[in-house]
């Protein structure tokens, strides 16, 4: 009985003393969490890897997924004049008649996803300190990676939340405050000098310096800072790293090649495989086709594609009257000498090109000619040319290039690969072009409809605090 | 049983002037015209931006005008110039140049309306030509900075390089020029502002002995400014005219070195010679 009565106060004892220390706030040791996973320069390497992992998305339809880029041609291209939905059915078609809902689907999904990516990005920034030597190169790939989440925000929603670290629920302050389109671009840009200064051009599907100067110049040339965006364009030129492909065809269906700066991977008949490439077809993904050619999209690539024609657009066999993407076709081919990059074309491996050199050339010129309505720069006409001449066209007929040729240029060699919109607003033609265009089929476009509705989920969560954009 | 009734009906009548009264209190109450009337909690405000048109020909006198107007259906225009217009997002052709005051009235059914006014100033754009920057001590005179002062070659010094000397004969004109010495350990420098992308001629007359053969006197222009001479880098010249003409020691060359300055806001222009004592006079500069 003394015996027991010892080892009862024995293991009191030892419990009070349990409880002096951190009863409250136990680590576990059984599990792994966020707090205490990272300890190697491996883990946080992993954690710059689960980055790239949100950007490329999730092969599914559930809304609970991200899908990030794989849903982004729906915000970007069928806002354009370049695409549409082949039916004008469900709430893909608001894109296309610029009748977007705030409580759209599709958008919500975007924006979630996005901010996930930003906050897997500043999950890695926050454990660089167990990255040993590593850390200066994650950090450049993080804030890069940071960066595009919040370019492609920034273009698309305006002014938006501003989340520079990891945010718990209670912090509605950060989650739901907007912030001006200036301050956004200031972290774009610092996040781009780190990325830039850290980087070097080693990899295509992972963030390369390159990458980030494409970037950079795309922000400097939407400031107005034409000179900087012409040096950025010119490191590029004069790294040697990458050139054009001498097929047009090879840019797309020769994954890895050297004009490609900055690429999503996807592998076929995997979980890291894409669904947008089956969408984009006549009832091969889950819709009756979306991002299907407009005809005025048709008609410029007729006139000025050269040989980019036959690879950006084919007849829908199933429909002749409709026009599909070429570019990143999952089932191949025959005619175009495109084999199928998977077996199941719902779970396709053809990479997502973000940058290529094509791009660069092309913004060297719009660099040059720096706001004004044409240039006879030989530098620019050398860049403009290459572009041409790659497509099997001639050199520009009367050496100036005007304003509208370079849009035009720009327009058929990057047709469906998510950069018209961009294009557009970034030279002030979003207005002009899309209103006209609008008008051509039917649609009615205003300013307001540059910008995309906040999702109505953000603002209901925010509690009425968070405005929405004008015109929704 | 009779007494009971009227008892009865007593107490009756009594509950219906009690729920009468309350009947008549509730409606004491009702101060709003209609039941469940709230204030407008958005009322129209209106905004907007406007745009000048770009092209070769009177496009800058066309306006787009950007509503960013809320809480509105109905708009009026007013351009300032006496037109107007009730469209969402109208277009207006201004006469000319001038100053115009541009108001925006956007209003609601219940007839709450917002106006936003705002000046433009319409200037015909003009092609921005280049800079033409000033060379400083450009013919190597004294007293010829812009102040007064000056030796000639003060303009002209590197961190880290010799200093050029200056002769007073020959010279192409004036009284002054560079004198390079034989032993190619002087170098002139001068960094100038200049617009990018643009095309430029520097001219400048240069002589050299005539022994020993093989000498030269070069002229770089430079991309950037350095601030020492060890930074210098004449591999990343965007032009260079390397003088050879050793026929005569008091005869000067004209050379006109044209150049394009690409993606810089700012050029240096470099001398240095090789073997020879060398002479170099009279720098200009004139945008293509």
């Amino acid at each position: 009985m003394k015996y027991l009565k010892c080892t009862l106060l024995l293991a009191l004892t030892a419990f009070v003393a349990s409880c002096e220390d951190d009863f409250l706030e136990p680590a576990p040791t059984s599990v792994i969490s966020s707090a205490n996973y990272y300890t190697t320069p491996e883990q946080v390497e992993s954690a710059v890897f689960n980055i790239y992992d949100a950007i490329q998305g999730v092969n599914s339809t559930s809304s609970n997924d991200n899908h990030a880029l794989q849903y982004e041609f729906y915000l970007t291209e069928m806002r354009s004049d370049n695409t549409r939905t082949k039916a004008s059915e469900g709430e893909a078609a608001q894109f296309e008649n610029y009748t977007i809902e705030a409580t759209n689907g599709i958008v919500a999904d975007y924006y979630q996803s996005y901010y996930n990516v930003i906050y897997r990005a500043n999950v890695a920034l926050e454990n660089l300190n167990a990255a040993g030597s590593m850390a200066g190169k994650l950090e450049a790939e993080a804030k890069f990676l940071r960066a595009y989440a919040y370019y492609n925000l920034v273009n698309l929603f305006g002014d938006i939340p501003l989340v520079k670290n990891t945010i718990s629920p209670e912090d509605k302050d950060t989650a739901f405050t907007r912030k001006a389109v200036s301050e956004v671009h200031q972290l774009i840009i610092d996040d781009l000098n780190t990325a830039i200064a850290g980087l070097d051009n080693s990899s295509r599907f992972r963030a390369s310096k390159a990458a980030a100067q494409t970037l950079m110049a795309k922000v400097q040339l939407k400031l107005g800072n034409h000179l900087e965006a012409q040096q950025l364009c010119e490191a590029i030129v004069g790294s040697g790293d990458y050139a054009l492909q001498a097929n047009f065809k090879d840019i797309f269906f020769n994954e890895g090649n050297n004009e490609i700066i900055f690429a999503i991977g996807y592998l076929p008949d995997s979980t890291e495989s894409q669904l947008f490439s089956a969408e984009w077809l006549n009832a091969v993904g889950r819709t009756t086709g979306v991002n299907y050619v407009t005809n005025d999209a048709k008609a410029a690539l007729d006139a000025m594609g050269g040989d980019r024609t036959m690879y950006s657009y084919r007849v829908d066999t199933g429909q002749i009257t409709q026009h599909q993407v070429v570019k990143y076709i999952p089932d191949g081919d025959a005619a175009l000498g495109i084999t199928a990059t998977s077996s199941d074309p719902r779970k396709a491996g053809n990479d997502w090109i973000v940058l290529r050199y094509a791009d660069v050339l092309l913004l060297h010129v719009e660099s040059i000619l720096a706001g004004q309505a044409s240039t006879s720069s030989a530098a620019a006409l050398s860049s403009f040319n290459a572009v041409r001449n790659r497509a099997g066209l001639a050199n520009d007929a009367d050496g100036t290039i005007t304003k509208q040729e370079l849009m035009d240029e720009r327009r058929v060699e990057l047709a469906f690969e998510n950069h018209r919109l961009f294009d557009l607003i970034r030279m002030g033609e979003a207005e002009n072009v899309l209103g006209a265009f609008a008008t051509s089929v039917g649609a009615s476009f205003t300013s307001s409809d540059i910008l995309l509705p906040i999702p109505q989920r953000e603002i209901n969560l925010s509690g009425g605090s968070m405005q929405q954009n004008p015109g929704y | 049983m009779n007494f009971k009734l009227k008892d009865a009906i007593k107490l009756h009548l009594v509950i219906a002037v009690s729920v009468s009264i309350g009947l008549f209190t509730s409606c004491e109450d009702e101060i709003y015209p209609e039941a469940g009337s709230v204030n407008d909690k958005t009322p129209p405000s209106a905004a907007f931006s406007a745009s000048q048109g770009e092209g070769f020909n009177d496009e800058w006198k066309t306006y787009s005008f950007s509503n960013q107007s809320s809480s509105a259906t109905d708009f009026s225009w007013d351009f300032g110039d006496g037109n107007t217009s009730t469209d969402f997002e109208p277009q207006n052709v201004y006469p000319g140049e001038g100053t115009f005051t541009i108001s925006l009235t956007a209003s609601d059914k219940l007839g709450v309306s917002s106006t936003f006014t705002e000046n433009i100033v319409i200037v015909e754009p003009v092609a921005p030509s280049a800079v033409v920057p000033p060379i400083l001590e450009a013919s190597f005179e004294d007293n010829s900075l812009p102040d007064g002062s000056g030796d000639g070659r003060d303009s002209w010094r590197l961190s880290g390089a010799g200093v050029i000397q200056i002769t007073s004969s020959p010279v192409y004109e004036g009284s002054q020029a560079a004198k390079f010495p034989s032993a190619g350990d002087r170098a002139a420098y001068q960094a100038l502002d200049v617009t990018p992308n643009s095309d430029y001629t520097l001219t400048y007359y240069y002589t050299m002995k005539t022994s020993p053969s093989g000498g030269n006197v070069t002229v770089w222009i430079l991309p950037g400014e350095v601030s020492e001479f060890s930074a210098i880098d004449t591999s990343q010249a965007i032009a260079s005219f390397a003088g050879t003409d050793q026929s005569s020691s008091n005869d000067y060359v004209k050379v006109d070195l044209s150049f394009n300055t690409g993606a810089n806001d700012k050029v240096a222009i470099f001398i240095t010679n090789n073997l020879v004592e060398s002479r170099v006079d009279s720098m200009s500069i004139t945008a293509d």
